[in-house]
């Protein structure tokens, strides 16, 4: 009975605090967009001749179908990360798209109109070298799957295996290419490095070996990498060294052939390692004789062979890229070469005598601030007059997807290098012109009287000015019709809203490419690519100064670590227009350890960013006089801590007046039991609005709010079910004090921490139930506060009361995140992502450690929840409705002009922007507001007035007549 | 900045709580937390079939994911709703069928070192409390997902039958009707009034209550038509709607 009360009482609690989403919200103020990451295969459907679908296969591991028309996905299937999901080869036939995924280890077959798995098998294990569909008289039946020790084929109906044969000599021979030709034979091309090429050859009804020779090829290395099969069955490698073209018949028991480069008057540029490029438009059919040569980075000369002899057809130079097209009988070459600085020229050519064919030329533009074009996919198409037309979908350095119709219309381009976005800020937008014009007023110093009330009106006129003009804006957009009224965001009409919920994102990804983004619409404003970002770097983006400080323009810093030589480059930039700034960062010779923006400001407003090396030396940036003697006069009350998660040190330093460092802490975790996997300290922008909890008695319990406090996750070296723990502690950066200590015994990583106001909370796994778990720490001062006007890490005598309750959350989580608010007084909210794309807005309220098991009257008074160990998930609590994000790694959150109101930015594969209300709309009216209700009510109530005292006038004049 | 001269400490304080909590480092979690390697080797497959009545399968397989321990294991929805998620250990493991429009529930699948298979409710609580599911899984959508809060929408009756609403009527009712059936102006009646509401009161600190009464109702002519304007002028309002 009191379960049930308990229970009753609970829901009554969780109906109370209801937030979500209103169904007439959606798209309303959040935006997503859908990404698939760098794509490593692609295949237009050329099945049907009016087909929209292009299917893609990216390095994130995701298999998507993209529509041509306009971009968008059709549909995306997310496999797991990591080599696991690893996508090897795609081969597509008909409506079926074969993918050998996880270096071999399963074959599935997608049925790319609906998105549908057809069937999914699992390979034995063994490394995956290569695959090819496998024909048979015209029609395709089977794929063929090579691994380094077997050749195995399957149906591709079902992925049955047919047959599986042991590769003879495996353990030498290094087995790297298959090919087949639909003559009933398949080939398994494998190299002896200097010594021989190994060719088998396999039936393909049986498995049975039906020829196995092996040929001279001391110059061969690699197979896939310099062989390629053209022609009937004829093996052609290239030999660099020699600069000559090997050949052999694989039908035939025969030497190799040297064709010299020389004799075909080609030349290979010095340095470069030539690269064959054929095509096999129908894996029943030999592959065609022509092919193309690339002797340079920017020269390639197509050629044929014909009955064994090779001829040149065109030399094409300079050319970036060459791509074969097949539609019908018909094959193409396109070929991209360079127009001018700005733009590319892609034409076709006929493969078969390299003709160039008449109104093929496309432009192609290339973007100053993206990368140059990397690979090229070609969709060709037969048009009525039974000439060839063509797309082209062009992929550049920086991940970017450019599909271009003739004679150059770009119809959409997918800017993939947003799948991995590594940071982000949000920056305010700066206000507009006419703002700034009434801002700079009151900046400026006072001239006098007269010019002053001059410039005064001057600026109201401005005003009226814009207000008449915006107006007749609306006026004049009024009378078109709704579809033909254009709100384009550009950077020129960016400008701060009332509330300033609009604002940039300044978002960097992995691949080096820094994206502006407008958050209200998603519209990506600026880009621009950094080249030579080192890959695997490390970034961190901070905003030196803000737009606030007109006419100075807002400036952010990207540092950029190499993760192997520590090396650190910086990037300065405007957030707002995305150029490069011309201030001139410092050179960095070292190795940077840590970096820290200061509070202080140099005499630009810029905040000064100190930068610690590997020598514990230390320098500013920007580090102008007036800075340097800030500094001096600041730097006894400079800290800052240094991690070493190898060897489990924590260390805490302190700036000396020479801008020397000094240790004055150090806390050693020893790394055979425990390593440090993560430190949260409190975010600098955060607002505790309220210094204190009121209890059911009217006494106030004192949160404990340390500024420099960090939380340090730690997890056991010992991964063994029983002995794993998950560890936390709570230090003080200043003093190195730990304050508390907690350890979570049989659980496990991965752990995510949340660490805000006088809370931590982590999650972890659960080793002994295999769940969820959520902890919560609370600090409190206790009924007293120490000192109520500063915090002062050095002077805080009183151990503050540690409070903590663990909770079962339902589901694993992806990432963890808290609300923030302008002033901190709104409630505040997590926002965890889920595995399954959700964004979950759990009150922070539920992970309260003083929720009571005992419901008593002073717990009811502090509105306090009672204690139930299981958290639910509500699908209303979802802020992403069914917008999902797929693989979420961080989530944004960053204030607005509203106290209400959280910006939030989920990212991950994809990216999501939206607006919370932890405690709901109350500083706005809600956007149901029902004016019209109010204005009637109002107006009626005026008239009922009006009737009823004409009504009692004459009642008081009949009375008088009486 | 002007304050620095004033309470130094707080500058300072100020100073290393910035300083302190921007500190950048690039922590990574070690690559321990990755790939288990089981020593036997030994790799099972889950199978089952999940199926959303009333929908047809290919609109929303092309969507759905299986998900086995958050993403620990993936498996794909074939395009008659069946499903093999391959490579898994043995172990026990909660089995998730994602789709952003319905709703599934997760079962939890035991799988013993050789091999057997078998699947339960989930219950976090009660971990080791096991009520049999059937096995390969047959998951039911209980329906699409529940994202939206209802708008409170204004009705009529939602007007009406407030509480305020009718405690307003009521009174009023009674102030207009009762002097057109009860005639005041007969004497009678009116100390029949008196004495009943004497009755009613009878503390006789207060005798002006009756008092009070008498003179509303004599009063009560010019009042209640005010009074019935009012009430007829909020009608209109609403109506106007």
């Amino acid at each position: 009975m009191a379960k049930a009360i308990l229970l009753f009482l609970k829901l009554i609690a969780v109906c109370s605090i209801v937030e979500g989403v209103y169904e007439d919200q959606v798209g309303k103020f959040d935006w997503r967009q859908q990404y698939v990451g760098k794509v490593r295969f692609s295949h237009f459907d050329s099945q049907v001749q009016s087909s929209k679908k292009v299917v893609l296969a990216t390095e994130n591991n995701v298999f998507a179908a993209l529509n041509t028309r306009t971009g968008d996905l059709s549909w995306r299937h997310v496999d797991k990360t990591g080599p696991e999901g690893n996508i090897d080869a795609l081969m597509q036939h008909g409506q079926d798209a074969v993918l050998v995924v996880g270096n071999g280890r399963l074959l599935r077959s997608w049925e790319i109109n609906i998105g549908g798995l057809n069937w999914e098998i699992v390979l034995d294990s063994g490394s995956f070298q290569s695959a090819c569909l496998v024909g048979q008289q015209e029609t395709v039946k089977h794929v063929a799957v090579l691994k380094k020790t077997v050749l195995s084929l399957h149906y591709l109906s079902n992925g049955h295996q047919k047959w599986i044969e042991n590769l003879p000599e495996s353990d030498t021979v290094d087995y790297q290419m298959v090919y087949s030709d639909g003559n009933g034979q398949v080939y398994a091309l494998g190299v002896v490095p200097h010594s021989h090429i190994a060719i088998v050859a396999y039936s393909t009804e049986d498995g049975e070996i039906i020829k196995q020779i092996s040929v001279e090829a001391p110059w061969l290395s690699n197979v896939q990498e310099s062989c390629t099969v053209i022609g009937k069955g004829m093996l052609t490698c290239v030999d660099p060294s020699a600069a000559s073209l090997h050949m052999l018949d694989l039908h035939a028991d025969s030497e190799m052939t040297q064709v010299l480069l020389q004799s075909l008057g080609l030349e290979v540029a010095t340095g470069f390692h030539p690269v064959l490029v054929s095509t096999q438009p129908n894996p029943a059919r030999p592959p065609l004789a022509e092919f193309f040569l690339q002797l340079g980075p920017e020269q390639f000369v197509l050629l044929q062979l014909n009955s064994g002899h090779i001829a040149t057809l065109r030399d094409f130079k300079p050319a970036f890229l060459v791509s074969f097209a097949t539609t019908g009988e018909k094959t193409v070459a396109a070929v991209m070469s360079p127009k001018n600085k700005t733009a590319c020229s892609i034409n076709l050519f006929s493969a078969e005598n390299g003709r160039r064919l008449l109104d093929t030329t496309l432009n192609f533009a290339l973007d100053s601030n993206g990368g140059k074009p990397e690979k090229m996919y070609v969709q060709a198409f037969l048009k009525k007059d039974d000439a060839v037309g063509y797309r082209v979908m062009v992929q550049s350095e920086d991940h970017t997807l450019t599909f271009v119709q003739q004679p150059g219309r770009v119809m959409w381009i997918r800017e993939e290098a947003l799948s991995d976005v590594v940071t982000m800020e949000m920056v305010d937008l700066p206000l507009t012109g006419t703002q700034a014009e009434l801002e700079g007023e009151f900046g400026k110093k006072a001239d006098g009287l007269m010019s002053m009330v001059l410039k005064r009106l001057s600026s109201q006129f401005i005003l009226l000015q814009a207000w008449v003009g915006h107006l007749w804006k609306l006026f004049y957009d009024a009378r078109k019709p709704r579809r033909d009224v254009k709100n384009e965001v550009t950077i020129e009409n960016l400008s701060r809203d009332e509330f300033n919920l609009q604002k940039m994102m300044v978002m960097v990804t992995a691949s080096g490419k820094l994206f502006g983004i407008d958050s209200k619409t998603g519209t990506i404003l600026w880009k621009h690519y950094l080249e030579n970002v080192p890959p695997g770097a490390v970034f961190k983006l901070v905003v030196q100064r803000t737009t606030a400080h007109f006419p100075h323009p807002p400036q952010c810093t990207l540092l950029i670590k190499d993760k192997e030589s520590g090396l650190t480059t910086l990037h300065v930039f405007n957030p707002i227009f995305g150029k490069k700034s011309h201030v001139t960062p410092p050179a960095l010779p070292q190795p940077i350890l840590q970096s820290l923006l200061l509070p202080l400001m140099d005499q630009d407003y810029a905040k000064v960013l100190l930068l610690v090396d590997d020598q514990y030396k230390v320098s500013a940036f920007p580090s102008t006089k007036n800075v340097l003697q800030q500094l001096q006069e600041m730097a006894s009350s400079i800290f800052f801590y240094l991690v070493d998660s190898s060897q489990g040190r924590l260390s805490g330093y302190r700036l000396r007046t020479d801008l020397s460092t000094e240790l004055i802490w150090e806390v050693v975790i020893p790394t055979e039991v425990q390593r440090i996997v993560s430190i949260k300290g409190k975010r600098p922008n955060e607002h505790v609005h309220s210094q204190g909890r009121v209890m059911g008695d009217r006494s106030v319990l004192y949160k404990y709010l340390n500024p420099n406090l960090l939380a340090v996750v730690t997890e056991s070296a010992d991964n063994h079910q029983e002995r794993s723990f998950v560890g936390i502690l709570l230090i003080d950066g200043v003093t190195g004090r730990i304050i508390h200590e907690a350890v979570q015994r049989k659980a496990k990583g991965p752990v995510h921490v949340v660490h805000s106001e006088n809370w931590v909370v982590y999650e972890y796994w659960s080793t002994k139930s295999r769940r969820n778990e959520f902890s919560v720490i609370e600090l409190y001062e206790g009924m007293e506060l120490y000192n109520s006007t500063v915090f002062s890490s050095l002077d805080r005598p009183h151990a503050p009361q540690v409070l903590q309750q663990s909770y079962i959350f339902p589901s694993s989580i992806s990432t963890l995140e808290a609300t923030l608010t302008e002033k901190g007084i709104t409630s505040r909210h997590l926002l965890i992502g889920l595995p399954s794309g959700g964004i979950l807005s759990l009150p922070k309220m539920f992970l309260d450690p003083r929720r009571p098991e005992i419901v008593t009257e002073q717990s009811r008074e502090e509105n306090l929840i009672p204690y139930a160990p299981e958290l639910i998930i509500r699908t209303e609590w979802f802020i992403n409705y069914n917008q999902t994000v797929s693989r979420v790694r961080g989530i944004h959150t960053a204030p607005s002009g509203l106290e209400s109101t959280c910006l939030v930015v989920a990212y991950g594969l994809d990216i999501y922007q939206t607006r919370v209300y932890p405690s709901k709309q109350f500083d706005v009216l809600k956007d149901d507001y029902d004016y019209m209700l109010i204005s009637s009510v109002l107006f009626a109530l005026f008239f009922a007035t009006m009737i009823s005292k004409r009504l009692a006038e004459v009642k008081l004049l009949n009375r008088a007549w009486r | 900045m002007l304050q620095r001269e004033r309470i130094p400490l707080l500058w300072v304080f100020m100073q290393a709580a910035f300083v302190v909590s921007w500190c950048f480092t690039d922590m990574e979690t070690g690559p321990g937390a990755g790939v288990s390697t089981q020593p036997n080797g030994d790799r099972f497959k889950i199978e089952g079939r999940a199926i959303v009545p009333g929908v047809k399968t290919q609109d929303w397989v092309s969507a759905a994911r299986v998900l086995v321990e958050g993403e620990e294991y993936v498996g794909f929805l074939r395009t008659d709703g069946s499903f093999a998620v391959n490579d898994v250990p043995s172990g026990s493991y909660v089995v998730e069928i994602i789709s952003p429009n319905y709703r599934f529930e997760a079962v939890r699948v035991d799988i013993t070192s050789k091999g057997k298979m078998r699947a339960r409710l989930v219950n976090h609580i009660k971990t080791s409390e096991v009520i049999r599911q059937p096995y390969p899984l047959q998951i039911r959508s209980s329906g699409p997902h529940s994202y939206f809060l209802k708008r409170e929408t204004w009705g009529w009756t939602d007007f009406l039958m407030n509480p305020m609403v009718m405690m307003m009527v009521l009174p009023l009712l009674i102030i207009v009707l009762l002097p057109k059936v009860v005639n005041t102006n007969d004497p009678e009646m009116r100390k029949e009034i008196e004495q009943s509401m004497n009755m009613l009161s009878p503390n006789p600190e207060l005798p002006d209550v009756s008092e009070l009464v008498t003179k509303f109702f004599s009063g009560s002519k010019g009042s209640s038509s005010k009074a019935g304007g009012s009430s007829k002028g909020t009608r209109p309002a609403v109506k106007r709607r």
